[in-house]
């Protein structure tokens, strides 16, 4: 197996692994969707709101933000050691809102949530929960916990997490006219003209649609094809986690699952003979 | 009513775009680059803040009206 890191920003990266296989990167990708936990809010306790916005519609937009997740100070609250339903400090965070519009129409924003943890906050403080008629109130507290998306989609740390074959495109150059075509033709700009031949530019872009094939003269010149044992990996966070942490942890609960497996077969093996 | 928090596809959050996006647009300039600068690249993101009209400001005026007579 081999990784080349493609590109990678603070909210962003793309991959390209070598010598691996579909159930593989299957695996990988449902595992950085679903079982990856991200912090986000799960109940709301609602003191005031005479908001146009109901309590459960407030209640839900306060539950889609995004919460900066730190994964070593907190616990899966079904693995907590605490085992209380109302959670304790390892498993739970509080945020509480209090807003009152005065004069003007008040737009609230995330900014307004006060955390009692300053390292769990909203990625953005300027995302708008409410607006408030001059005398309307609002106040409330939320309690933001990890969870999976397998039990919710506020909880997926990621908004992209896909992968596609690595292509492969070959031009016969005694067949190629340079006539152009494929390069207008193309979507993502994968080829350009280099002096009086074809050339692909950005392999990694192509989406595989073969409109550059069915452009040219035939027998075709251009040849477009994917490796099967290579393939692009592109992820996008919401910014909880940084991505390599989010690719590290689906790993490592990969790992975990294998370890399982194994551990549970060993014995029963032991048993059986 | 008011601007979803996060896109109803893919997930990539979107409410905190959307008075950057309005400020833009209505300053004339073009939507396409005002998406492509907020970092919005696929067509699911762009058209929660496209297509979203902000209902609320219209319902608040109700609210504001009945404070004003109230005093």
């Amino acid at each position: 197996m081999d990784i080349q890191l493609i590109e990678k920003t603070n909210i962003s990266m793309q991959l390209v692994i070598r010598g691996v296989d579909v159930p593989f990167m299957n695996a990988l990708r449902r595992i950085m969707m679903a079982e990856v936990p991200s912090m986000a809010v799960d109940d709301v306790v609602f003191i005031e709101n005479s908001s146009v916005l109901h309590d459960e519609v407030l209640a839900h937009r306060l539950g889609l933000v995004p919460l900066v997740t730190d994964l070593d100070s907190y616990n899966l609250p079904e693995k907590c050691t605490c085992k209380s339903e109302f959670g304790c400090n390892l498993c739970r965070v509080t945020l509480t809102l209090e807003a009152e519009a005065s004069e003007s129409i008040t737009t609230i924003y995330t900014g307004d949530l006060k955390s009692e943890d300053p390292h769990i906050t909203p990625v953005s403080d300027k995302i708008p929960l409410v607006k408030l008629a001059p005398g309307q109130k609002i106040k409330l507290e939320a309690y933001a916990r990890l969870g999976t998306e397998m039990v919710h989609a506020k909880w997926q740390p990621v908004s992209v997490c896909a992968y596609k074959y690595l292509p492969q495109i070959n031009i016969d150059e005694k067949l190629c006219n340079a006539c152009e075509e494929c390069v207008k033709i193309c979507s993502k700009k994968v080829l350009v003209r280099d002096e009086n031949k074809i050339v692909p530019k950005n392999t990694i872009e192509c989406t595989l649609c073969q409109d550059c094939v069915k452009v040219c003269s035939s027998p075709p010149a251009i040849n477009v094809a994917w490796s099967d044992d290579s393939y692009v990996f592109n992820i996008e966070t919401d910014e909880v986690l940084p991505p390599e942490r989010i690719v590290l942890e689906a790993l490592n609960i990969l790992n975990r699952k294998i370890d399982d497996l194994l551990g549970q077969l060993t014995t029963k093996n032991e048993l059986l003979h | 009513m008011i601007i979803p928090v996060r896109c109803f596809s893919c997930g990539k959050l979107v409410g905190d775009k959307w008075e950057d996006f309005v400020k833009k647009v209505k300053a004339g300039e073009d939507p396409k680059v005002v998406l492509d600068s907020l970092g919005m690249i696929r067509y699911c993101c762009r058209r929660m803040l496209l297509s979203h009209v902000d209902i609320i400001d219209e319902i608040l005026k109700f609210y504001e009206e009945t404070q004003k007579k109230e005093f």
